[in-house]
Parts: structure tokens; sequence; C-alpha cells
């Protein structure tokens, strides 16, 4: 189950709370395309994520690639132990970009 | 050059094995229809003479057009590896990992000895080991997360690492994940205790694994990560067992706990 909150503003950020798998990439995607919505940038906080495996990985990826094409910066934080073992296995900061981590 | 991949012209895996001894050479997943068998078997007892992995990187006929061809000699015997791309190349800015990267990814893999792909005989006799002590069907999205609740009562019960369970949780979940994308919408999961092994055997009933799948966005889930799921599947376990047909696709994951 994931659950989101999204703190409008300039910068809008997009806190995730949960497990982010095939169940939940529909959400994942809902709310990040609602969340970017006309913004030059946004903010992904992972503080709380639990579990993510491939497919909420690759959308993430995706969106960085897509809204990058676009102009607009897609930041993530708080990133957790067990999402970084994910990151790192998939080797998410070459694709996407060191400074699309604000922890780095 | 071949056409673009479809339903009708897909990009296909094909995995042969030459055993040495008898001097045979058997087609273990594809069409053995048309394979070049006295070209490929004098391959790979060429591979198993130097005791070399041996790749191909080729679209001329010596190998029916094959985009690559790995020859990957194992004991008594060399496993076969070849996929047909029929002219599918990653577009600009795709992220999506080539199908022959991941030929090179599974390749490596059965070089190093954690892939195996299975003959019928070889799936019974590897599935149907230990005792059971967990069981589940998988039918929707929704049932992933009792699953992998399932798996991490298991591995609380078995006293697993915390790292080693999590990295357990996370691959039953890709191969959980991949049956549902692409195994025909579901099947069942069991869990086996080998030994000190804890096996997870993952079965559907689907058309097969197709690798065109790996690259196309599935079902309308725009889930683009086959090839990643494989991945963390294979850097994360010591053994991974493959079994493929028309009736349906069998992984098996084994890890020492």
């Amino acid at each position: 189950m994931l659950h989101t909150r999204v703190e409008a503003g300039e910068i809008p950020v997009v806190y995730l709370e949960g497990e982010i798998d095939l169940d939940s990439v529909e959400t994942f995607r809902w709310v990040m395309s609602d969340a970017m919505r006309g913004v030059a940038e946004a903010v992904v906080d992972f503080g709380k994520v639990t579990f993510i495996d491939s497919s909420g990985t690759g959308l993430l990826v995706r969106f960085c690639l897509d809204y990058k094409a676009q102009g607009v910066q897609l930041r993530l934080r708080n990133i957790p132990p067990v999402v970084d073992d994910v990151f790192s296995m998939l080797k998410v900061r070459t694709l996407v970009g060191d400074e699309a981590f604000l922890d780095a | 050059m071949g056409t673009p991949p479809s339903k009708e012209n897909p990009a296909t895996l094909q995995v042969m094995r030459y055993d040495a001894r008898r001097g045979t050479l058997t087609v273990i997943v594809g069409d053995p229809a048309g394979v070049p068998r006295e070209i490929i078997a004098q391959r790979a007892a060429e591979a198993m003479r130097a005791r070399s992995f041996v790749c191909h990187t080729s679209d001329d006929d010596e190998f029916l057009g094959a985009d690559e061809i790995c020859f990957i000699p194992r004991a008594e015997r060399c496993e076969i590896v070849s996929i047909h791309t029929n002219g599918w190349r990653r577009h600009h800015g795709d992220h999506r990992r080539s199908l022959v990267e991941i030929l090179n990814d599974l390749a490596a893999a059965v070089a190093r000895g954690t892939l195996s792909f299975l003959d019928d005989d070889e799936l019974v006799a590897i599935s149907t080991e230990g005792h059971e002590i967990f069981a589940c069907t998988v039918n929707d999205s929704a049932s992933l997360a009792q699953a992998r609740a399932g798996v991490a009562q298991v591995l609380d019960d078995q006293q697993v690492a915390p790292d080693a369970r999590r990295r357990l949780e996370l691959c039953v979940s890709e191969a959980t994940t991949n049956m549902l994308v692409h195994g025909g919408g579901g099947g069942t999961m069991k869990l086996l205790l080998v030994g000190d092994r804890l096996r997870a055997v993952v079965a559907d009933h689907g058309p097969g694994l197709s690798f065109l799948n790996w690259t196309e966005e599935a079902g309308g889930l725009n889930q683009p990560s086959m090839g990643y799921g494989y991945k963390i599947i294979l850097d994360n376990l010591e053994s991974v067992y493959l079994h493929t047909g028309d009736e349906g696709t069998t992984l098996i994951l084994d890890r020492t706990i």
C-alpha cells in the first residue's frame, strides 16, 4: 500500500509512504503527474518508503528522464537504505544523474 | 536486417545444450525447427576444447540470423543461448535495456553458474526437492504484498539476517510480478526448505517467456522494467533455474539461509 501527500508550492514536494510495487505504480504515476503540472521543479521525498521494486524504480527513472527532457527538474531526497539498495542494484544514479539526488 | 518485432514476429530467445559425451544437441527453449545443428555442435565442441565462453555477434546466416549467440562450456556439456531480435534496436533516449544487453547478462549468469535453463525432467526433480513451508496463489497485484508478507514470516521463522531477508523478499516479489504481468495473469508461489537453502518456486501457465515482453509496456501498466527485475534476481541469488515453454514458465530461486 502506498500513501502519498503533496505539499504544494513553487517547488512541490511529494511525500511517499509505504510500498511501491506493481500494485501502486498507477497511484505513484497519477500523483506525480498531478504534482508536476506546470512547475519547473519538484521534490520526491522517499523517507517513509518501506519497499520498492523494479516496477517502481522503472517508473521513477522514466519520470526523471522525461521531465528532464522537458526542462523540468525532479529531485529525490531522504532515500532510505531499502530504496538506496535497489537504486544501487539498478544504477539509478547513473541513469538519472547525481544532480537528481538532493542528498548526494 | 529483419523486420521489427511484432506479435507475429517477436524477438526470441533460444537455449540449446550440447552434450559432449553423447555428441547430442538438444533445444531447451525455443523452436527446434531449422536449427543448424551441425554448425552449432561444432562451435560448442570448439568452445569446450578451448574451455572458453565464446560469444558471436552476428546477423549473417551462419546462425540463422541470431543477433548474438553465446557458447558456455560447463563440465561435460555446453549451454548455448542466442537471441534473435529481428531488427529491434534501442531507440534514442530509451532507458530500457536492450535485448542484447539482457542476453549478455543471462549468458554471463549461465557462465558463472547462477542461471540454469531446465529441461522437463530437471524441472520435476528440482521443484519437488525438500519440503514445502509456504504456498500462495498470486492472481492480482494486490496479492503481491500478501506473498511478500508470507515470505517475510517464513524468513522470520528461519531467523534469516535482515539484509538477506530484504533481498529475498525483493527477488520473490520481482519473480511474482513477472508472473503477473507476463505469465498469463497469475500463478502460484511456494517456498521449500532444501537443506540449508530456501527455494522459491514461482509457476504460471501462461504462454511462455517472451523476450519481446521485456522491452514493451505490458498490459497498459507501463511497467518497462522486466530486464531490471531479472537483473535483481540474478545479482542477488546463488542459483536461479528457468523452465519455459508453451505451457507456462517456472522460475526457481535458491539462496542459502
